[in-house]
C-alpha cells in the first residue's frame, strides 16, 4: 500500500470495514510509515472527541414520547393505512356497536346480516360506471355498509331486522376544488377520528382560507381526540401571531388534558410573544406538571423579565 | 423477549421478534407497544445525537413510530425489521436535517428535563476543569467539531452517525439508505476527511 491508498481507507480501517488481507497490508504500511501512523493517531483522537459529544436524551423524555405515542394511536391518529377503507372492518364495527348487550343473538343475526350485504353488493356491481361531474370523477363502488337499527325475533323462529344501508361513492378531484374542500370540511365533523385526522392533515396547509381556519380552531378547542387536535395545531402554525387564534390557543394551553397538545401549543405561543401571554404562562405555572411545558414557559417568562408566578 | 428483539438489530429476526411483529400486524396493541419499547431508546438516542434538540427528537420519535404503526402491515420479512425501521428513521431524520436548510448554529445551551444544560460542560475532563487554558482549548475543540459536523451533507452526516454512534456496518447502512455498500464507504470517507481537515492542528 502507498501513503495515498492508506489515506483513502484509513477511516474504513478504523471502523473495521476492511477485509483481513487489506487490514494486514494497511498495518504493515503504518508500521513502517511515521506520517501515516500519525494520521491514524489523529483519527483515533478525533473519534475520542466525537464519543464525548454523544447526546443523552433528557430523563423523562422517553416516557413522555411513549405516552404521547400511545395517546395518539388510541386516539386514532395511527390508524393503519388502508384499514379505514376496509368495508369489513367498518361493517364489523357497526355490527359490534349495534349488538352491544345482544351477545346471545350476535352470531346468527350477524351471519344473516352478512348475507344481506352480499345481496346488496351483488346488486350494486351492475351499476359500476364511473361518471364525471364538472371536473370531479365520481365512481360508484360495490361496497355497501349496514348499521342494524332494530331486531325483532318472531314467534315462527325467524327474525326481522331493520338496518340502514349506506353505499360508498368515490370522488376524486384537486384539492383546490370547492366541492372537495366542502367534503373535507364535512369530514372534520365525522364520528370516526381517523377520518377527522386525515381531513385535518389535508386541510392544514390551507389555513389562510376562512372556512378551513374556522374548522382548525374549532377542532383544536373542541375535538375530543388528541390526534385531531395535534393536526389542527400544525395547521394553525402560520396563524400563531393573530390575536384571536392566540386567544383560543391560550385557552387550550390552560385547559387541555393532553400533554402532547400542551407542548405543541406552548411552542407556538412563545414563538410570538405579546403582553397577554405573560398572564397565561403565569397561570399555567401554577398547575402544569409536564416538565417540558414548564421549562418552556419558565424560559419565556424569564426572557420577558416576568415573574414565574402571580402574587 | 424485549432484549432479544433489540439484539436482532441488523441481523436475522429471532423467532420471538418475528412473532411479536406478526402479532402487531394483526392489530395486537400490546405486541406493538413491546415492539416500540424494544427499539425506541435507540431511535430517540439517534435523533438526539443527530439533531441535538429534545423538541426535534420528540417530533422524530412520534413521526417514526406513527409511520411504523400505519405501515407495519407492509413489512414482508424480506429484510431485518431493524433495517426496515431504520429506513423510516433515516428518512424522517434526513427530512428534519434538510428542513433546517441553511445550517444553523446549534445552541451551546440545550434544554433538558433537568433544565438548561451547557453542552460544552459535558466535555470538560475532571482534572481539566481547574485549568482555564485547558478548559478553553477543550471548548474551542468541541466548537470546531460541531462546525465540522455542520459542514457535512445530510447524507454524509447520516452515514457517519449510523457508523460511529449506532455502530452499524456499512453494508447495512447501504441497505437502510437504499444505496450500495461502496456508496456508503465513500460517504464515510468524505465525512471523516472533512472532519479531520477541519480540525487541523487540534488533534
Amino acid at each position: 500500500m502507498t501513503c495515498e491508498s492508506v489515506g483513502k481507507v484509513l477511516s474504513l480501517y478504523f471502523y473495521g470495514e476492511l477485509s483481513p488481507a487489506e487490514e494486514d497490508q494497511f498495518e504493515q504500511h503504518v508500521h513502517e510509515c511515521a506520517a501515516c501512523a500519525r494520521e491514524l493517531e489523529r483519527q483515533r483522537a478525533l473519534s475520542a472527541q466525537l464519543d464525548r459529544r454523544q447526546a443523552e436524551a433528557p430523563s423523562g423524555l422517553l416516557e413522555e414520547c411513549r405516552t404521547d405515542l400511545m395517546a395518539a394511536i388510541q386516539g386514532g391518529a395511527g390508524v393503519p393505512d388502508g384499514a379505514s377503507a376496509s368495508p369489513w372492518r367498518l361493517f364489523l364495527k357497526a355490527l359490534s356497536h349495534s349488538f352491544s348487550g345482544w351477545s346471545r343473538f350476535q352470531q346468527p343475526v350477524g351471519a344473516l346480516a352478512l348475507l344481506a350485504i352480499g345481496f346488496f353488493a351483488a346488486r350494486m356491481t351492475t351499476m359500476k360506471t364511473p361518471g364525471i361531474e364538472a371536473g370531479l370523477v365520481v365512481t360508484p363502488t360495490d361496497q355497501s355498509f349496514s348499521t342494524v337499527r332494530s331486531i325483532q325475533p318472531n314467534p315462527s323462529g325467524g327474525v326481522q331486522i331493520a338496518f340502514d344501508e349506506t353505499n360508498r361513492r368515490v370522488v376524486s378531484g384537486p384539492m383546490d376544488d370547492q366541492r372537495i374542500r366542502q367534503l373535507l370540511l364535512a369530514a372534520t365533523r365525522e364520528d370516526n377520528p381517523a377520518v377527522r385526522v386525515e381531513s385535518m392533515d389535508l386541510l392544514k396547509g390551507r389555513s389562510r382560507s376562512g372556512d378551513v381556519r374556522d374548522a382548525l380552531l374549532n377542532a383544536v378547542a373542541h375535538d375530543p381526540n388528541p390526534g385531531v387536535r395535534l393536526k389542527a395545531i400544525e395547521g394553525l402554525k402560520p396563524l400563531a401571531a393573530e390575536p384571536d387564534v392566540r386567544k383560543i390557543l391560550a385557552q387550550v394551553l390552560l385547559a387541555d388534558d393532553n400533554s402532547a397538545v400542551r407542548m405543541q401549543v406552548v411552542d407556538l405561543l412563545v414563538e410570538h410573544r405579546d403582553d397577554a401571554i405573560v398572564g397565561v404562562l403565569q397561570d399555567l405555572m401554577q398547575k402544569e406538571n409536564n416538565s417540558y411545558v414548564r421549562l418552556k414557559s419558565e424560559k419565556a417568562l424569564k426572557e420577558m423579565n416576568a415573574s414565574l408566578g402571580t402574587f | 423477549m424485549v432484549q432479544d428483539v433489540a439484539e436482532a438489530a441488523g441481523a436475522r429476526l429471532t423467532p420471538q421478534a418475528d412473532s411479536l411483529i406478526r402479532a402487531a400486524q394483526r392489530g395486537d396493541q400490546d405486541a406493538f407497544e413491546q415492539l416500540v419499547r424494544a427499539y425506541d431508546q435507540s431511535v430517540l438516542r439517534h435523533a438526539m445525537n443527530l439533531l441535538r434538540s429534545p423538541e426535534e427528537a420528540r417530533d422524530v420519535y412520534q413521526e417514526v413510530f406513527l409511520k411504523v404503526f400505519r405501515n407495519l402491515h407492509t413489512f414482508r420479512f424480506d429484510c431485518s425489521f431493524h433495517t426496515w425501521l431504520y429506513r423510516i428513521v433515516t428518512n424522517v431524520c434526513l427530512d428534519h436535517l434538510r428542513k433546517r436548510g441553511v445550517r444553523k448554529e446549534e445552541p451551546a445551551v440545550v434544554e433538558t428535563g433537568e433544565g438548561p444544560v451547557d453542552r460544552m460542560e459535558n466535555f470538560e475532563e475532571g482534572s481539566a476543569v481547574a485549568n482555564p487554558e485547558r478548559k478553553l482549548w477543550n471548548r474551542q475543540l468541541q466548537e470546531r467539531i460541531e462546525e465540522s459536523l455542520q459542514e457535512l451533507t445530510p447524507r454524509e452526516r447520516m452515514v457517519f452517525e449510523l457508523r460511529h454512534y449506532d455502530g452499524l456496518r456499512l453494508k447495512n447502512i447501504g441497505e437502510i439508505l437504499g444505496t450500495t455498500e461502496d456508496a456508503a464507504k465513500n460517504c464515510l470517507f468524505r465525512a471523516t476527511q472533512k472532519m479531520r481537515s477541519a480540525l487541523g492542528d487540534f488533534v
